[in-house]
């Protein structure tokens, strides 16, 4: 049950990151759904099914972007699995919590891209109109859809479930 | 309550952990040789995919022609009288190329020019943009399956849009002209001083490796070279709208403003085989 729940959300991710999404632009950046929903995934299920997820998400967003594949499998994988883990440190995580954890993946994310990508002389173009936009995106996105979500199984997850 | 047990025996986080990194260590250090076996198998994943992917993309247009026939009817009256008064301007302008074509055959005839073939070309729609923020590239609803293959170039009858990078077997990821990532070789159609256009982050253009001694000016039109690529020469690039010159550089270089709007593309046109320039009379 829980691979076709997945299965579903890749193959629904990629569609309103590539078509839908486009028309939320705000300064000429969109809000990175697959990060979101790895990072969701990852704290809500556990690392491992982070990871898994993420590295499918990034799998399939690769194939829909001009980006490398690995970079795309590293960041969202990656991204999924620290959402795991950190989620092993919490017993309460609110909205804000959420955004801020979020940010910060956002950004590490965006440094690794930038690592591939451009040449020194534009780094600092790309940190100020992409990754920090980006990241205050995903953070808004993560923290909303926290706040609407949770009320239906995460606190139960956070605050009854054995962790281990 | 929904109750889930969310411990996994340590031997199976073990071997995910295990296969990850060795899935990753593989394609860091193998790029080339991974390639092929990840093409082979994300074909059918990129043909699952473009399902979803083309039917949202049809609602959206959708919705998109809904709203602008039917709700934003404030600016088709305006829009209505500023074509008809283009649709004159386009009538005279044609019946003058037209007598240019006349006498351009004419000439053709005389020095017994071959004739220029016809470039084999696909149709495809756009059906979404790039996933990520980095990149400035479109998704088409052509793949490996109806021909398109990476590095085609990818043109409307108004001009260069930019080159595939990758393909799956149903979509196609089209690298835009305007992408810092993409380089074309590009003429001045004016001088026919060649160099290099790559995109800016502005979403503009810039024609690179101009020599010093070139006269090019602002208004001048820059036209596919059609030396390296998948473009035959002679396609719009864009109009020159300033030209950089530098205190001891070796080269000028020029800002474009490409001839398409990259954020109205709708339908494209990619090109299977282009075709030579014609060659000289006997």
């Amino acid at each position: 049950m829980n691979v076709l729940i997945y299965s579903g959300l890749v193959l629904l991710l990629i569609p309103l990151q590539s078509t839908l999404l486009p028309h939320v632009i705000v300064w000429g950046v969109k809000p990175d759904a697959g990060l979101v929903a790895a990072c969701f995934i990852g704290l809500i299920a556990g690392e491992l099914r982070g990871m898994v997820v993420g590295l499918a998400i990034g799998w399939a967003m690769s194939l829909f972007s001009a980006g490398e594949l690995w970079v795309s499998l590293v960041t969202k994988g990656g991204a999924g699995f620290c959402a795991g883990m950190m989620g092993r440190h919490l017993t309460r995580v609110s909205p804000s919590l959420m955004g801020i954890g979020v940010f910060a993946m956002s950004c590490l994310s965006g440094l690794m891209e930038l690592f591939m990508l451009a040449s020194l002389s534009e780094s600092w173009w790309h940190v100020w109109s992409i990754i920090l936009p980006q990241a205050c995106f995903d953070a808004l996105v993560a923290a909303g859809s926290y706040w609407v979500f949770s009320e239906w199984f995460v606190r139960e997850r956070f605050a009854m479930s054995p962790r281990y | 309550m929904w109750m889930v047990n969310f411990r996994s025996p340590y031997g199976t986080r073990r071997l995910v952990l295990a296969s990850v990194l060795l899935l990753l260590v593989v394609l860091f250090l193998l790029p080339n040789q991974s390639q092929g076996l990840l093409q082979y198998i994300s074909n059918p994943l990129g043909q699952v995919i473009s399902l979803p992917l083309q039917a949202i993309s049809w609602i959206d247009n959708g919705i998109s022609e809904l709203w602008a026939g039917y709700v934003a009817l404030q600016v088709v009256r305006e829009e209505n009288e500023q074509l008809r008064r283009e649709m004159d301007l386009l009538r005279g302008q044609n019946s003058q190329l037209r007598e240019a074509a006349a006498a351009t055959e004419r000439l053709k005839s005389l020095l017994q020019f071959k004739e220029q073939a016809a470039s084999v070309m696909v149709a495809a729609q756009v059906i979404g943009r790039d996933a990520t923020n980095s990149y400035r590239s479109v998704i088409l609803n052509k793949g490996e399956s109806d021909g398109v293959k990476p590095e085609m170039g990818v043109v409307t009858p108004v001009g260069v849009v930019g080159r595939v990078v990758k393909t799956t077997g149903a979509t196609a990821v089209v690298l835009l002209v305007t992408d810092p990532n993409n380089a074309i070789a590009g003429l001045i159609q004016r001088t026919r001083d060649e160099g290099i256009v790559e995109g800016t982050h502005q979403g503009l253009a810039r024609l690179k490796y101009i020599p010093l001694l070139s006269t090019v000016r602002d208004g001048d039109r820059v036209v596919t070279s059609g030396l390296v690529g998948g473009f035959p020469r002679g396609l719009p690039i864009g109009t020159i709208r300033r030209i950089d010159r530098s205190e001891g550089a070796l080269f000028q270089s020029a800002e474009l403003m490409p001839e398409v709007d990259m954020s109205r593309l709708e339908e494209v046109l990619v090109i299977q085989d282009p075709r030579g320039e014609s060659s000289s009379a006997n």
